[in-house]
């Protein structure tokens, strides 16, 4: 036989091959070479009832892998945000009337409504670069930069993270390290702690921009326990320092004995509140700790992802949190994925409904809703699956609830009775599409 | 405890990655850091968002 017959025999049944397997011989050798680029993009639409926040959401995560196992990713998000936020004021019997983040207007409130500020409206735009690669044949170190912008808000974060195969990579322990840098800039700038809310075009509590830093430390070991098992426990410690408030949160200073917020009258000729409130003022540090273990166990195709989270920090908060998926395949190219999450979380020690006109202002009130008491649920169903080109897509409906409430210990007079802690209803929809693999 | 690594099959597929969709991941960290006191655990809980 001679050499060109065998080498039109050996393209032959490399073709034949390729056929079989579905591939083309020239991606098959194209992508050993030269890796392409991998595509996960997603749509998402966030919505509160109430007309409260709603947020449509594109993601883009760009992801090239070369043939030493080093990769790199890069992401863009970019959220459209509008829709009414609580202040932290109470509701009560008559209206009221405040003035806007911006101070440079007024908004009325009815009677008996919890108080929502619905000049919220912002776009943010999120970017992330990152680089893995390995370092001799046991260890991997990955780095990342991150930024993101939104009208008022400015952030930028760095890490790195190292990791190690030990028990012929059955173990694997990491250390990673984050710093943040993050500023507010708000219309009118950030007001002073505790400095009560003022008439339009009052910015003599305004202290112009505020920043503060963050640094994480994430301690985690990932163990296969068989064949079908996997498990992975991290702790977490986080240093948060500078400006930790919400720049428009405030709290409702109220009659000691009625409870209603005490009246307030403008200066004559100029629109402002028509009632007393002050700006939360929040410690300057914070400290957490958290504990999270989570674990993949496949059974005959069917995957149960069960996960835990403990969260503790010096404001006082406990959280528990457990998420638990179950993706169950439906013939060779899709599957569903119920989920369910559950969460719960104490108050800051510094957490108030109201403050007590009659009495000096301690130095740390909140009455923001997220650091109170409150339990949330999410349920959800995803339905994914896989097109004959291999690109895949997934849609998925989720529900948040939570609900909470201001406990009766903070509570004065009137406010006995009265529905004063926001609760939440949100619907998650997002669509999913993957490409380039 | 433990496999060889002829038996990493299952443990090689995605649906057995601790992160099966880094988008949806990064989603929900973000909804649950803008709604809750709490953030991080699986990886970063710090920064990023003027929304807490």
């Amino acid at each position: 036989m001679s050499r060109e017959k065998c080498k039109s025999i050996a393209a032959t049944l490399a073709t034949a091959t390729c056929a079989l397997l579905g591939t083309s011989s020239f991606s098959a050798v194209h992508a050993q070479e030269e890796p392409g680029w991998e595509f996960n993009t997603a749509l998402l639409y966030y919505g509160e009832d109430d007309d409260r926040v709603q947020d449509f959401s594109l993601s883009i995560l760009a992801l090239r892998n070369y043939v030493d196992d080093r990769s790199l990713s890069l992401s863009l998000t970019i959220d459209a945000l509008t829709g009414a936020t609580p202040l932290g004021a109470i509701p009560f019997s008559g209206p009221q009337t405040f003035t806007t983040p911006s101070g440079n207007a007024v908004f009325t409130t009815p009677a008996n409504v919890i108080p929502l500020d619905d000049t919220f409206l912002d776009t943010r735009v999120a970017i992330t670069a990152s680089w893995q690669q390995p370092i001799g044949r046991l260890n991997a170190i990955s780095t990342s930069i991150t930024a993101s912008k939104e009208y008022d808000y400015l952030h930028f974060g760095a890490n790195v993270k190292f990791s190690r195969d030990f028990n012929r990579r059955n173990t694997t322990l990491s250390a990673a390290l984050a710093y943040a840098m993050d500023e507010w800039d708000p219309t009118g700038g950030v007001p002073d702690p505790l400095s009560p809310m003022l008439d339009v075009g009052d910015l003599s509590n305004r202290a112009g921009k505020d920043d503060k830093n963050i640094l994480d430390i994430v301690l985690g070991v990932t163990q296969v326990i068989n064949r079908n098992f996997l498990v992975q426990l991290n702790y977490s410690f986080s240093d948060s320092s500078g400006y930790l408030n919400d720049p428009f949160k405030i709290i409702s200073v109220v009659d000691p004995v009625t409870g209603d917020p005490l009246d307030r009258i403008p200066t004559p000729g100029v629109p402002g509140p028509s009632h007393q409130n002050v700006f939360e003022s929040r410690p300057d540090t914070r400290t957490k700790h958290s504990v999270f273990v989570q674990g993949k166990y496949y059974m005959s195709g069917k995957v149960l992802d069960a996960s835990y989270r403990f969260m503790t920090d010096d404001w006082g908060i406990d959280s528990h949190t457990v998420d638990l998926r179950y993706r169950w395949p439906i013939g060779q190219s899709s599957y569903i994925e119920p989920h369910v999450r559950f969460y719960s979380q104490s108050r800051a020690d510094f957490y108030v409904g109201s403050l007590d006109g009659s009495t000096l202002a301690p130095a740390y009130a909140s009455a923001d809703y997220r650091l109170g008491d409150f339990d949330a649920i999410t349920v959800g169903l995803k339905f994914g699956w896989q097109l004959t080109s291999g690109n895949k897509m997934s849609l998925r409906l989720e529900s948040y609830v939570a609900d909470g409430a201001v406990p009766g210990d903070l509570l004065i007079g009137n406010q006995q009775g009265n529905v004063i802690y926001p609760d939440l209803d949100a619907i998650i929809a997002q669509f999913s599409y993957s490409f380039g693999k | 405890m433990g496999v060889e690594p002829w038996e990493r099959d299952i443990l090689a597929k995605d649906e057995m990655q601790l992160v099966t969709d880094p988008i949806e991941a990064a989603t929900d960290d973000h909804i649950y850091f803008s709604k809750e006191a709490s953030s991080g655990g699986r990886g970063f809980g710090g920064g990023g968002c003027g929304c807490n």
